[in-house]
Order: structure tokens, then C-alpha cells, then sequence
């Protein structure tokens, strides 16, 4: 039988096509399948898939690419790119990749893992892991799916570099701002500024994921406006949710929040002035502040008090015995101040920055409870990037901090307190902190689980003593989503920032 | 006329000279480094010899005389450079933002003019009486009450109460006119509240003032119509220092909306120059202030034209 298209049967065909077309999605996948839309702080400074840019930018890179090595939603690192990993009889670490592809549809090869390598540690690179992938000084491809990696020492920490979302696997040969990863979502169009579009992969390597169909990103900068939107149902999700509107997030049936604490506030000192190249003059500052009070005035009490390294009660690393190191106690600091010559006191200036309330609240906490004591504080608050050039050159007695540590392995602390590294604001100014650099070196190099504990026990005993920072407290670190948003996790402790791999989990129910 | 226009044109062209390479050396005097902040971006740690890769590859160890002689150069040739942040074109990126506050102080301005006009000439003919002081107290309100708290309560009256309205963003109006313009409606709205009352203040202000001059006396002894000596006479030459005010405010707005494109989420020319201030971007700050003084200096001429048509009194001949 043979069918006349006529121009009637051609409508009829058409309409019929064109209801289906409406029907058939939404009845087949509107539970699942949906484009989430997603309320992002900030647009993604770069696309270079190496470089730190920050929270937002490591959320797009989560959402096109992926590493060797990822967390998972618990925390615990597993393999991505990499189906399996060990360290053999030499000490060089040996990654065997599964069978990926690239949003291309070439396969992800050895070949390409190689050359990551060599060109994120290039002399000329502004990778933010250039400095530790130096430390590789061999990376051999025995075979197409085969990855070995020679290090100039054994590396019980260097899957950890391979997790961060700041060293994503990109073909070979792409520019390092490649938008085309082996994630999975691809980018699809951008609108500089304003809104990203991601539709999911197809060929990505994991089955049935992603569930979404895609992930369409805004950039609301303000805060406020975020919630807002997020409220009135014009996004699903929201990052950074602000700490005041934490407990309205939670009180809305129709929305619910998702916060951990990760992120931690911290003093830094600069050690090659007086008084703070004292170790008891730190001390003192450790244990003149009452931390409640930041947590409740800074961060509306989202948080929690943190008096000794940052290194959280979930970790198998935390050491209940030195949670209170550095309590609050006045008259220890007086007894410490004076012991260090320094009965009556002095004047100094505290560097924070007026651009976030949060700095500048905890600058202004730490003023009063330290004049309490006879430190009397000047407060120094320029902008954000006069405040990170004045940390970078030192130019400053003191300072509040507030950042996130790698990952949450003890190691991951390096960059706040191994004072062996090039000066930085996020450390102390020229503090030499040579017992914990060794406990830092010693852990980094120690496999067993067991061994390591003891080593960073230590580590902590001597940081509580000789006090390179001074911990202040945890602050707490949210997404909020409407409760049909499902599989999306807020990662813990310091993974929060990870917490973009878990959108390819991610449903809308 | 034209010789006049000549003759502005390149005392702009100095003045707009002299706003960049102020501007440039200014960025180059305040502290901060754009590789070091691009590097460290979530508050982490910066490796030094990638901030040193950076700014080689940047440029930025250039000798200043030869980093400005660049700009300037590349200005002279049409080019404002590219972003240090993600090497996007700076000129690409005005020709895309600018049209989009422009659309807000334009329409901020129609509404302003449409409202304020009527409002401070009923207020001046009424002087003395209730409109004028409603008039009056509205106005001062108005004023006085700061753009953030305005958008922060029409976000959260129309957007999450009534939900008439999305919580602010953007639309393209090829996409969707009609969100496109319901999101404009916002931040226009609220560019339009303060300046409404700049203008029905300074309305009332100029038509009391011609009011009282002799030709609208004339006007009145001829037996004119109300309508006619308010609207020939009277209105139109109390224009002048409305327009004035009107042309400086809006020269003002082009680069001052921060507030409300940041209230509204709206992507527009004042915000990106903020976020490229904060990142230290010299290349985009130096390429939006460039495009922000020429409009300034170029609405300053628009004015001055007017007042031509306006009053033939006024010669533009020199």
C-alpha cells in the first residue's frame, strides 16, 4: 500500500508530529531530565582549566571535565579518568584509565594524560598545581591505557593533585582554556558575564549519567538577589547562600538547605617584624580571643569555633586532645604577653578588608577581645586586591584570613602553614616554621594510615605551641534548592568547593 | 553651527585623551596585581613563578612608557586590547553591555521626562497649594531614598510576593521581548524614580520662575489661551535648565548604575567596569572608561545643540 501525500495528510502529519513532540519529553522525562538552573556567585574569571579561578570557575570546569581522580560525595577519593590506581615496587605511582571519551568522540588516551603532565609543570605554566607536578619527574605511557608517574621522592599525597578540580585532564593539543573535556556536560553557548548553557554528554563514561538534560547557570552576583531568586522559583539551586538567610531557607517548606562547615577564618602573622616574630606574642592572640563571637557576629552563627588547626572532628586526622589549644583565656594571653616583654601591651595594625563584611566583622571581634588584653589594634581595610598584594609583600602586623585548605587530608594545609613556601597572603610573612615543613615533608611521604596519623599528631602539637596562625573559627558553607532537586550534595569539610562533580548525580524529581 | 561642532569635537578628542591616560596611570599607581588576583582567585595561594609566567605574558614588565605607548597605540588603531582575565575583546564587550544601560537610562529618562515635567509644572502653577507640597514631599522621598533599598523592595514586592515579576536578570530581546522588557522595566524604574524628582524639582522651579517674566505677561494681555502661554511660552523655555540637569544626569548614569544593574542582576556597562576595576583588568577599565567619558562629552554637546533649538537666542556660532 502506498500513501499519497497529499497536502491534507501532510498537515494532519505534521500536527500529529508536532503534539508528540510536546508530549513525548515531558511524559517520558520531565522527572528526571529537566535543565537545572542554577544560581552561580560569580562568572567564571577563565576557562583555563588549570588555573585557580575560583569557586564558580572550578564548578564550570566540574560540570565539563574531569580528572584522573575525583571525590566522592562522601568525601573518600575514587577514580575518574583513572579506573584504578597503586604505587609499584619502585615507588612511582600507576594509573590504568578506563575507557572514556572526549566530547569529540576520541578516546581519552595515556598519550593525553602524559601530556597534561608536561604542560601544566612547564617552566612558563600558570597551573596552580605547577609547583607539586615539578615534583614528577617521569611520566611513562607503557601502553594506551597505562599512566606511570616517577617522582623525585615517593608521593603518598599525589592522587590528591589529580582530584583537585584545578587539574582536569584536557585532550592533547587543546588550548588550556578548552571548553571540550570528558565531563559531562558539554558547554554550549556563554554569554560572558551573565549565563552559561550545558547540555548533558552523551558519551559520557559513566552510564546513565548525567541525568539532566542540561544545566543552564546564572550569575547572580548579589547575594541577596540570589535568594531571591531562588525563592520566587526563577533557579532551582543557589551557591554561597548567604549566612543570614540560612535559617530562612531552612523554614521554607519550599526550598531546603544544604550547609557544612569547610571554609575557616584564621589570623596570619607577619614574622619578620616584632612583636609577632615572637612565638609567645602569637600565642598570646590565640588565646586573647573568644571565638563565639565571631561565629555569632560574622557569620550569623553558621559556623563553629575553631581553636587549633583547621582540621575538622570528622577527619581520621583530627586530634581531640588539642581541640583546645588555643581556648580562650585571657589571663594565659596576659601571662604569655608578659613573659614575652610585653606586660603593658603594645600597638599594631590588624590588615582585613572592608569588602566582605565577614573579614571585616571578624577583624573588628578580634580587635575588642584583643584590646581586652592590651593589644591595642589598628584596623587596615582596603579593598580585596590591595589587601591580597599588602599580605603578598607582608605589609601588615597581623591579619584575618579566611579560605579553604585543598582537600581534607592534613597535607592539603600546606599552603597556610608550611611557612618553607614563597610568601603568600594566605600565609604568614616570613614565618620559617622548619619542625612542621619536616612534618609536612615526613607525611607526605609516609603511606601507612597509622603512621601518618602520628605524624600530623605531632605536627599539630608543635603548630598549637609555636602558633604560625591562629585559628578562628569554621564558617559554614551552603547551597540552597528546591526540594525536588535531588542527588546534589554539598561535599564535606573542605570538599565543599568540590561539590559541582555531584551535578552529574544530580536529578530533578 | 558646524564650526562650532568642529571645534568641541576636538577639544572632546583632548579631554577624552587626557581621561585615559589618567585613568591608565591611575590603575598603574592604586596597589594590586592583575596576574597575582587572577591567580589566587577563592583565596588561594598563587605560585610566584606562575604570577611571574603571568605577567610576562601579559605584558605587564613592560616599562610603563612602553605599556602606555601600546595602549595608546592600539587606541589610535580602532584596537582596545583584550580582557587579562580570559582574553575576550574589550571593544567586544562594550559594543555588547553599553546598549544595555543605555536602554536604562534611556528609558529611565523617557519616564523621568514624561512624569516630572507634567509634575513639577502643575506643582509650579499650583505653588503654594496641596499638589505642590504632595509634589514636593514625593519628590524629596524620592531623593533622598537610595536606589538599593528601592530595587531591594521591588524585588521583593513583585518578584517573591506577587511574583509578577523575575528576581532581576536579563533577557535578550531577540530571545523574549516581553521578559525582556518586564526585566527592563525594573531597573529603569528605579533609575527613573530619583531622576523624576530631579526634574519635577528643577521643572518647578524654571516655570515659576518664567511665570513672572514679562512675555508670559504679554502672552496673557493678548488674551492668549491658559493651555497656549503654558505650553509655548512658558514650558518650553523653562526647558533649559531641566535639559541642562537632564543631559549632566544621565552623562552621570552611563557609568553610575552600578548599584542597579548589581540590585537587578541587569549585565550592563557600569558592573562590568566595577568587576574589571576589582580585577584589576587595566585593558577593560581603561577601554570603558575611554567609551564612558566620550559619551559624556558627546551628551554635553547633544545639550548644547538643543539649547540652540530650543531658545533661538542662544548662537552656536562663534
Amino acid at each position: 500500500m502506498t500513501m499519497r501525500l497529499t497536502r491534507r495528510t501532510f498537515l494532519a502529519t505534521s500536527a500529529a508530529a508536532g503534539s508528540l513532540t510536546f508530549l513525548g519529553p515531558r511524559s517520558l522525562h520531565a522527572a528526571t531530565n529537566g535543565t537545572l538552573r542554577f544560581g552561580l556567585s560569580a562568572y567564571p574569571p577563565s576557562f583555563d582549566a588549570w588555573a585557580s579561578s575560583g569557586t564558580a570557575a572550578g564548578t564550570v570546569k566540574l560540570l565539563i571535565h574531569r580528572g584522573l581522580m575525583s571525590f566522592a560525595p562522601d568525601g573518600s577519593l575514587r577514580g575518574e579518568l583513572a579506573e584504578s590506581w597503586e604505587v609499584d615496587d619502585q615507588g612511582a605511582w600507576v594509573f590504568k584509565l578506563r575507557d572514556a571519551t572526549w566530547q569529540d568522540g576520541s578516546p581519552v588516551t595515556a598519550e593525553d594524560i602524559a601530556w597534561n603532565v608536561a604542560e601544566a609543570s612547564k617552566p612558563d605554566s600558570t597551573a596552580f598545581l605547577r609547583g607539586q607536578l615539578q615534583t614528577i619527574t617521569k611520566v611513562e605511557t607503557p601502553d594506551d591505557t597505562t599512566v606511570r608517574m616517577i617522582t623525585e621522592e615517593p608521593s603518598a599525597v599525589l592522587p590528591g593533585w589529580f582530584a583537585h578540580y584545578n587539574m582536569p585532564m584536557i585532550k592533547k593539543g587543546e588550548a588550556v582554556d578548552t571548553t571540550m573535556g570528558a565531563g559531562p556536560f558539554k558547554l554550549d553557548a556563554t554569554d560572558r558575564g551573565v549565563s552559561l548553557t550545558f547540555s548533558a554528554f552523551d558519551g559520557y563514561y559513566k552510564k546513565g549519567l548525567p541525568k539532566l538534560a542540561g544545566v543552564k547557570a546564572t550569575v547572580y552576583a548579589d547575594e541577596n538577589l540570589r535568594v531571591a531568586a531562588l525563592q520566587a522559583g526563577d533557579i532551582d539551586l543557589i551557591e554561597y547562600v548567604p549566612w543570614q538567610a540560612m535559617e530562612q531557607i531552612e523554614q521554607n517548606d519550599q526550598l531546603k538547605l544544604d550547609a557544612v562547615d569547610g571554609p575557616f577564618m584564621y589570623l596570619t602573622f607577619n614574622g619578620k617584624r616584632a612583636p609577632f616574630d615572637d612565638p609567645k606574642v602569637r600565642r598570646a592572640v590565640a588565646h586573647a580571643i573568644k571565638r563565639e563571637d565571631i561565629v555569632a557576629a560574622a557569620f550569623y552563627g553558621r559556623g563553629g569555633t575553631l581553636a587549633h588547626l583547621p582540621i575538622a572532628d570528622g577527619s581520621a586526622f583530627y586530634n581531640p586532645d588539642l581541640a583546645d589549644g588555643w581556648a580562650y583565656d585571657p589571663d594565659k594571653a596576659k601571662q604569655l604577653l608578659a613573659e614575652a616583654g610585653h606586660p603593658d601591651g603594645f600597638d599594631c595594625t590588624m590588615l582585613s578588608t572592608a569588602q566582605y563584611g565577614m573579614h571585616q566583622s571578624t577583624a573588628e571581634v578580634c580587635q575588642a577581645y584583643l584590646s581586652m588584653v592590651g593589644i591595642n589594634v589598628k584596623l587596615d581595610l582596603p579593598e580585596w586586591s590591595t589587601r591580597v598584594q599588602k599580605g603578598n609583600q607582608g605589609d601588615y602586623d597581623l591579619a584575618v584570613m579566611g579560605t579553604t585548605a585543598a582537600n581534607n587530608d592534613p597535607d592539603g594545609l600546606s599552603d597556610i602553614i608550611d611557612g618553607s613556601l614563597p610568601a603568600s597572603f594566605v600565609r604568614s610573612y616570613g614565618l620559617e616554621t622548619p619542625e612542621i615543613s619536616g612534618y609536612l615533608k615526613k607525611g607526605r611521604t609516609t603511606f601507612d594510615e597509622q603512621k601518618r596519623k602520628e605524624i600530623y599528631a605531632e605536627m599539630e602539637k608543635v603548630a598549637i605551641e609555636t602558633t604560625p596562625i591562629v585559628g578562628l573559627c569554621w564558617r559554614s558553607q551552603g547551597y540552597g534548592m528546591k526540594p525536588n532537586v535531588t542527588g546534589f550534595t554539598n561535599m564535606p569539610g573542605q570538599l565543599t568547593f568540590y561539590s559541582g562533580v555531584t551535578l552529574e548525580e544530580t536529578a530533578l524529581g | 553651527m558646524l564650526r562650532y561642532v568642529a571645534y568641541r569635537s576636538i577639544v572632546a578628542i583632548f579631554l577624552v585623551w587626557v581621561v585615559v591616560t589618567l585613568v591608565f596611570l591611575l590603575l598603574h599607581l592604586v596597589p594590586g596585581d592583575p596576574a597575582e588576583l587572577l591567580l589566587s582567585q577563592g583565596a588561594t595561594a598563587a605560585d610566584p613563578q606562575a604570577v611571574a609566567n603571568l605577567r610576562e605574558r601579559l605584558g605587564l614588565n613592560d616599562p610603563l612608557w612602553l605599556q602606555y605607548a601600546h595602549h595608546i597605540g592600539g587606541i589610535l588603531t580602532g584596537d582596545l586590547g583584550t580582557s587579562f582575565r580570559d582574553g575576550a575583546s574589550v571593544a567586544g564587550q562594550i559594543v555588547q553591555r553599553l546598549p544595555r544601560t543605555l536602554e536604562v537610562i534611556i528609558t529611565a529618562a523617557l519616564i523621568a521626562v514624561a512624569a516630572g515635567v507634567p509634575a513639577g509644572t502643575l506643582a509650579a502653577i499650583r505653588a503654594g497649594g496641596w499638589v505642590d507640597n504632595v509634589i514636593s514631599f514625593l519628590s524629596s522621598l524620592a531623593l533622598s531614598t537610595p536606589v538599593f533599598v528601592v530595587g531591594s523592595v521591588v524585588i521583593l514586592v513583585f518578584a517573591q510576593e506577587l511574583r509578577i515579576v523575575p528576581a532581576g536578570g536579563y533577557v535578550a530581546f531577540a530571545v523574549d521581548p516581553l521578559r525582556h522588557l518586564m526585566l527592563l522595566l525594573l531597573p529603569a524604574g528605579t533609575v527613573a524614580l530619583a531622576l523624576w524628582a530631579v526634574i519635577a524639582r528643577m521643572s518647578r522651579a524654571s516655570v515659576l520662575d518664567v511665570l513672572e517674566r514679562d512675555h508670559v505677561r504679554t502672552a496673557r494681555a493678548k488674551g492668549l489661551s491658559r493651555r497656549r502661554i503654558l505650553t509655548r511660552h512658558v514650558v518650553r523655555n523653562a526647558m533649559i535648565p531641566v535639559l541642562t540637569v537632564l543631559g549632566l544626569e544621565m552623562g552621570t548614569l552611563i557609568g553610575g548604575t552600578v548599584l542597579v544593574e548589581f540590585v537587578f542582576n541587569w549585565p550592563g556597562l557600569s558592573g562590568y567596569l566595577v568587576s574589571a576595576v576589582d580585577a584589576r583588568d587595566y585593558p577593560e577599565v581603561v577601554g570603558i572608561v575611554m567609551v564612558i567619558s566620550i559619551l559624556f562629552v558627546f551628551l554635553n554637546l547633544v545639550v548644547d545643540v538643543v539649547y540652540a533649538v530650543l531658545d533661538p537666542r542662544i548662537s552656536l556660532a562663534r
